[in-house]
């Protein structure tokens, strides 16, 4: 009897010990977010949805039940409509989903291809460059894959942990790393054509100027630096008041920057001259800034708001529109619409209009 | 209030540690977690000493006949049992005072070893807030170089089956720390807990003692295959710790290894 009282005890024991190990191999979310002129494609903790831009409905969810598979990375559109997304679970798999093909029991798609050689979680998007897709993972190397299904055709060990999704400009893919490097891959020799160092953590993706020769990169080092994408030298560097933590947004000759401060930088892409010194709505930046058709630029903040700025920093919504929760992700614009997924607020998914007024919002139901 | 006064502080000591030994996270957790046992030294001693006057007490016999006696008037075995404290100077919280302030420190050292792992966008987002800039330059600190020995202490551990061999319920190989820390873990349950008395076989210490060395190697050596072997590294650490700190402390039972290892029954009314 007294040890069917102890049994209690121990269970409290194992649940307190639990709830402390729980921050070491949970996987926090960060959403990840992407749209086409349908639909919004939402990964959010345990599922991916599929969110309807009109009205914000649900029109299907991966997988149907909380699983292994937990998403971070956001969701890459292949140009056939297909859906790619990795797991930041222990599965350490790379799913390819065919929303053409629904399964009639889980009302879920059906999974085209996996990948699931690597040997960690994935934190960064693929990224598509024709029929083959670049895939950085956690454990430092870069997978090359056949798009159409999944097959490994080289890979590449890099560094450290990649967070950034790549980019390219037609030539060489771009490559961001933890270990404070960037890294041009030449798709032709499959090895690293040039690297260079700027001297702290990039977790973000760089932005490519619209010629291809120049990149423009924040990090970890208080500055954004613009890159000759031909042999990786500094063009200029700027300094910021903090971290810039994912891509600036480009507009035309325009370079947007923010830091996990909250400071917002337009800068020249020309010598990387701010124009805007004293720019700071309110909460802590990690989301890259999105330029609209009309020139605006929107931010979205920790705070849970969203802001508009016109060409000269001016506010273009009077006041930000409170979305609610933490904001990480970067908005995503489609049509009239701009897309925001907050972190912990009654929603998953928010729809602005570009006045800044919220159009609908998804909650996961 | 938890992270600005506890997990900050201990992050920003263990960074600090990495930063001096050249970047070895794995040693920092060890010097880290040697270093917190050092300074909850003394309340560990005191905690022992509680346990100790506690334990003899259970095997008393005035204590054992006014349970006896009083088995059925719980009021008036309260009364009996705090005229007993109080004639022989115990004081029956010695014991647990010392453990409830050591554990917020255990917990946040646990806490600030997976903070600085960082393996998400959002834990390193966390991580750099809870650094002091005037203390530690983060820019050079990031990443943190998470190999040591065969491990990379922010993820699972595991040594791959020779030939590509694949075991589906040990994804990550086979899991030769979380065997450790289920051992050691043993060893520590085993060790330094009192040794069961003849005399009272309703002796509840006993009974915690049998299921905890059977539930908390497992449970932990669960969490070690599951979770970064960071954490590992810390359990082994501390339960090696805990087993030479009581060893110290002339408090280790050595007969609690052996089968049917029991500590002989003491004469009635004998006080140790």
């Amino acid at each position: 009897m007294k040890r069917l009282k102890l049994v209690p005890l121990v269970l409290l024991g194992a649940i307190l010990l639990s709830a402390c190990a729980s921050s070491a191999g949970n996987v926090s979310s960060w959403p990840g977010l992407v749209a086409d002129s349908t639909n919004a494609y939402l990964a959010d903790g345990n599922n991916i949805f599929a969110v309807r831009l009109s009205d914000g409905a649900k029109v299907w969810q991966y997988p149907d039940k909380a699983g292994t598979p937990k998403f971070l990375a956001t969701p890459v559109l292949t140009p056939d409509g297909l859906v790619i997304a990795g797991s930041a679970g222990n599965d350490h798999t790379l799913y390819e989903l065919n929303p053409g093909a629904i399964d009639p029991n889980t009302k879920s798609p059906t999974v085209k291809w996996m990948f699931s050689n690597a040997q960690d979680k994935w934190i960064a998007s693929p990224l598509i460059v024709g029929d083959t897709l670049y895939a950085p993972n956690n454990d430092g190397t870069l997978y090359v894959l056949k798009l159409a299904t999944g097959e490994l055709q080289w890979s590449l060990p890099i560094s450290h942990s990649l967070w950034g999704t790549p980019a390219s400009n037609g030539k060489l893919v771009f490559v961001t790393s933890l270990d404070h490097f960037l890294y041009a891959v030449d798709p032709q020799t499959q090895k690293v054509a040039w690297k260079v160092d700027l001297g702290g953590s990039v977790p973000g993706s760089p932005a490519v100027s619209a010629d291809g020769s120049t990149l423009y990169i924040g990090g970890f080092t208080k500055m954004v630096s613009a890159i000759n994408t031909a042999d990786g030298s500094i063009r200029w560097t700027a300094a910021t008041k903090d971290w810039v933590w994912d891509a600036p947004a480009l507009d035309g000759d325009t370079v947007y920057a923010a830091d996990i401060s909250g400071n917002i930088y337009s800068l020249g892409a020309p010598n990387g001259k701010n124009a805007w010194p004293d720019v700071q709505p309110d909460g802590p930046i990690t989301a890259s800034p999105v330029v609209l058709a009309n020139g605006t630029m929107v931010v979205v903040t920790e705070s849970g708001l969203a802001y508009a700025f016109d060409r000269v920093g001016s506010k273009a919504w009077g006041v930000g529109t409170n979305i609610g929760g933490k904001i990480y992700t970067t908005p995503v614009v489609s049509g009239n619409l701009i897309l925001v997924a907050p972190l912990g607020a009654d929603s998953l998914l928010a729809a602005l209009n570009s006045s800044g007024n919220v159009v609908w919002k998804f909650t996961g139901k | 209030m938890w992270d600005l006064l506890l997990i900050n502080p201990f992050t920003n000591a263990l960074l600090w540690i990495y930063n001096a030994i050249g970047h070895n996270y794995g040693v920092a957790i060890i010097l880290f977690t040697i270093l917190i046992r050092l300074i909850t030294w003394p309340l560990n001693g005191q905690q022992l000493k509680g346990a100790k006057v506690m334990q003899d007490l259970q095997s008393d016999k005035e204590w054992l006949d006014i349970q006896k006696k009083y088995a059925k008037d719980k009021e008036k075995l309260a009364q009996e049992q705090m005229r007993i404290y109080k004639e022989r100077g115990i004081n029956p919280f010695a014991s647990c005072l010392p453990t409830l302030i050591q554990f917020p420190i255990i917990i946040g050292l646990y806490q600030s070893i997976t903070r600085a792992l960082a393996t998400t966008p959002l834990g390193l987002l966390q991580l750099a807030r809870g650094i002091y800039p005037w203390f530690l330059n983060t820019s050079v600190l990031i990443p943190l170089n998470s190999r040591f020995l065969w491990m990379d202490l922010g993820r699972p551990e595991g040594i791959p089956f020779p030939g590509g061999f694949a075991v589906s319920f040990l994804p990550f190989g086979f899991p030769t720390l979380a065997i450790i820390v289920a051992i050691t873990t043993y060893l520590q349950t085993k060790l330094t807990m009192p040794a069961p008395s003849t005399s009272n076989p309703n002796d509840q210490t006993a009974a915690m003692t049998g299921m905890m060395s059977v539930y908390m190697p497992l449970l932990l050596g669960y969490f070690a295959l599951t979770f970064a072997s960071g954490l590992a590294v810390y359990f082994v650490t501390s339960n090696v710790l805990g087993i030479v700190q009581y060893a110290m402390m002339g408090r280790v039972n050595w007969r609690n290894l052996l089968p049917g290892g029991k500590q002989p029954a003491l004469p009635a009314g004998r006080k140790k």
